[in-house]
């Protein structure tokens, strides 16, 4: 089996040349990739695309572009949540929304057959607000340049600054983009499974000499380390107690735009939105009685422990819920820490490997001694 | 509207003026709790708090610079299985004021022991501005709201014609008001009823504040005017559609936070849109792409089309974009051309029945006529000739 291939054109063009040849040749029948939206004036979003035009040096797909409109790990889902794909479709996307897509297969919220998946060593995305303002283009010459050096732009999502697990786990092809210095004429792209590589091979339009060498190279391991880092600074600054947790959350509106966008929380209908929370007046006649004020709309701590509670096993630490908080709480930092605490109580790391089961749909007699005694 | 009002002496200002009537209120058992934004323990915000504990009024704002949550949502919430048993005076600004009249029409909110209080409003600040630095905002809020300046205040706020007296039972008129002094006026027999019991006699003319109000009104109007104009010719068309909506991320958070989207689940989030991945595929392969999550700009247009009816323009939407699209703005005016096609104006009255429930045999012919005429092509008086003839 092909291990690698070393393409000689810049990574940007090689990806896309790969991507319309996959479309031309019709090994694949779609792509779901980033691309330019309307008449281009800035918007950027997810797409599913099946015109090969779209990858040519003038179409509107950007396929390694910076950022995350929304973690296509739930867009993966909601493709293949009433079934499998019927015919293969190529994707591209950034390590953390593969690891989300992982946990949401388990959760059988999708399905992985027919789907290849393309990523990437990550340089981390800009935040929301940077699309926003129209900023992201002229950002991108700084952006590249820092990653050739296998160095992150200070700009990025805070999340993505303390991000640990930019390999790829699982995908099918992986380019090498972090700490690649020549990343504008050479583009390694790693072959990791069988039908990556069976999907590449004899793709006319894809010419290559073999790789060799490790993609796990020092820039991989030194850029592992400095997020590390700060990862402990981030981690540091979370207030702790019920006193941090309440002037923490304190000025949270209650919008749940966090769950809304983010890919664990897959439920159709969030308990804290339903009936069951929709209270009679006299519940809160009871509560104003007996503790002289309340707060309304009401659960507003208590939807973020629910929701810590319940996806912090599988949080991929993403940062889409920071970036669309309209209160700047910086719920990725929050989630990621208790997520760490509590993945390291079950050995377990989200998105590693599609046959792990989620701790909570295991039973072992012997865990968590030191919670019962 | 009632033509008489009484004078609250406000010497140390309009807020500490509202807080120490509103205590009164409380102590005299006029009301057994207040809704009411008071500052969250960080400092950094505010939240409504239902309260009857005095003490609690400490830190509590009738005009905060902020409108983190539409207080509508809040009454919502409290009352929306129902009158309570407590009678509770929600201090609210006008377009929250709105906001309950219209859930109240839409059934997902009882006003019967609810007071709504409203105060002149100079607008809100957008929240992403405030909490970049909530010192810095508070008081960049009490200068400019001192001014009447609406310039650092939501785009929607700074357009708004309908902030002064909705139908709330109770308004603080601040405008027209000699120094030093507010009125408090009552807007409904239940209003009147709280003056009674506070003995606060209605003896105060209101012409001042009348005229002040209607001042600022038309100026508002003109720059209402202006703005939808300048809008409309970038937004028009389908294309001027997509563009203003091209960055959407499809978090429908504009309709999670607007006080009118009660729905608990909205049709862009249901079963219904989840289709096998055949459909996807072959929705894209007609176009060459399909964006995804799909249907971005359908979910605006199904939102309008539920909602620009009772929409009062509040801004909470904008406030809550995380890509800063003019939603809030885009929706003021698609609001104001569709109330204004049936005479309606979200939350003037509890009395006006919603355009879409109420039935009127002779309406709308505008609409209509282009089709009757030009049916299959012919004009109504060839298709009675044809008919005549055969």
């Amino acid at each position: 089996m092909l291990e690698g291939l070393k393409i000689n054109k810049g990574a940007e063009e090689a990806v896309r040349d790969l991507l319309r040849s996959l479309l031309e040749s019709g090994r694949v029948s779609g792509v779901l990739a980033l691309g330019r939206t309307g008449r281009g004036n800035g918007g950027v979003a997810y797409s599913l695309f099946t015109d090969p035009d779209a990858f040519g040096a003038d179409g509107v797909a950007l396929p390694l572009l910076p950022f995350m409109p929304a973690n296509a790990g739930g867009l993966l889902s909601r493709l293949t949540l009433k079934g499998p794909l019927a015919e293969p479709v190529a994707v591209v996307v950034k390590p953390c929304e593969l690891r989300a897509f992982i946990e949401l297969v388990k959760r059988n919220q999708g399905s992985p057959d027919n789907l290849l998946l393309i990523s990437s060593t990550c340089g981390g995305v800009y935040p929301l607000e940077v699309g926003a303002n129209d900023a992201l283009e002229e950002r991108l010459p700084g952006y590249w340049e820092a990653v050739k050096q296998g160095e992150l732009d200070s700009d990025i999502r805070p999340t993505c600054r303390a991000c640990v697990h930019f390999v790829p786990d699982n995908a099918d092809i992986t380019v090498a983009l972090l700490g690649e210095a020549d990343l504008d004429t050479q583009c390694a792209l790693y072959l990791n499974t069988e039908k990556g590589a069976a999907f590449i091979e004899g793709l006319e339009d894809l010419q290559g000499t073999p790789l060799l060498g490790e993609l796990e190279a020092e820039p991989i391991q030194r850029s592992r380390d400095q997020r590390a880092a700060y990862r402990e600074e981030l981690f540091a600054g979370v207030e702790a107690g019920l006193e941090g947790l309440i002037r923490t959350f304190g000025r949270c509106i209650g919008c749940h735009a966090c769950k809304t966008v983010c890919p664990i929380c897959y439920c159709s209908l969030c308990y804290f939105d339903s009936q069951d929370c929709e209270y009679r007046p006299e519940v809160y006649e009871t509560e104003l009685e007996r503790k002289g004020g309340l707060r309304l709309p009401p659960n507003t701590i208590f939807f973020q422990l629910g929701r810590l509670a319940h996806v912090s096993v599988s949080c991929v630490g993403c940062g889409m819920c920071t970036d669309v908080c309209p209160a700047d709480i910086p719920l990725s930092t929050i989630f990621s820490k208790v997520g760490d605490s509590v993945q390291a109580l079950f050995d377990y790391q989200p998105g590693r490997d599609v046959t792990e089961e989620v701790p909570l749909m295991t039973f072992e007699e012997e865990e968590l001694v030191q919670v019962a005694t | 509207m009632n033509n008489k009002g009484a004078i609250l002496p406000a010497e140390d200002g309009v807020e500490s003026a509202v807080i120490g009537w509103l205590k009164e209120a409380l102590s005299k058992k006029v009301f057994d709790a207040l809704l009411i934004p008071v500052e969250v323990p960080a400092g950094d915000s505010f939240a409504y708090l239902l309260l009857r504990n005095p003490a609690l009024l400490e830190n509590a704002s009738p005009l905060p610079p902020v409108m983190p949550v539409q207080g509508a949502k809040a009454i919502s919430r409290l009352t929306m299985r129902g009158n309570g048993s407590k009678r509770v005076a929600a201090i609210v600004r006008p377009c929250e004021a709105r906001a309950a009249i219209e859930l109240t029409k839409l059934e997902q909110a009882h006003l019967d022991n609810l007071w709504l209080i409203t105060v002149d409003c100079p607008g809100v600040l957008p929240l992403s501005d405030y909490l970049e630095d909530p010192v810095a905002g508070a008081a960049r809020f009490a200068e400019a709201s001192q001014r009447w300046d609406r310039a650092p205040m939501r785009p929607v706020c700074q357009i708004c014609h309908h902030f002064s007296m909705p139908a709330s039972d109770l308004h603080i008129g601040t405008l027209g008001s000699a120094e030093g002094t507010v009125f408090v006026i009552p807007g409904s027999p239940k209003g009147e009823r709280v003056m009674e019991n506070l003995g606060m006699p209605l003896d105060a003319a209101l012409d001042d504040w009348a005229a002040r109000v209607k001042e600022m009104e038309e100026v508002q109007r003109e720059r209402r005017r202006q703005a939808h104009t300048d809008l409309k010719a970038g937004i028009a068309g389908p294309d001027g559609l997509l563009d203003v909506f091209s960055s959407c991320i499809n978090c429908h958070n504009c309709q999670r936070v607007c006080p009118v989207c009660y729905c608990r689940q909205c049709y862009f989030e249901s079963a219904a849109l989840k289709l096998p991945p055949e459909n996807y595929l072959a929705r894209a392969g007609r176009k060459g792409a399909l964006r995804f999550p799909p249907d971005t700009l359908l979910f605006h247009i199904g939102r309008a089309s539920h909602m620009v009816l009772s929409c009062v323009s509040c801004g909470t939407c904008e406030d809550a974009c995380p890509m800063s699209i003019p939603v809030a703005q885009v929706f003021s005016l698609l609001a104001d051309r569709a109330q204004e096609t049936f005479g309606y104006v979200a939350g003037r009255s509890l009395e006006d029945p919603l355009p879409l429930v109420a039935y009127e045999m002779d309406e709308l012919h505008q609409v209509e006529q282009p089709y009757v005429e030009t049916y299959h092509g012919l004009q109504i008086a060839d298709c009675e000739q044809e008919v005549q003839d055969a």
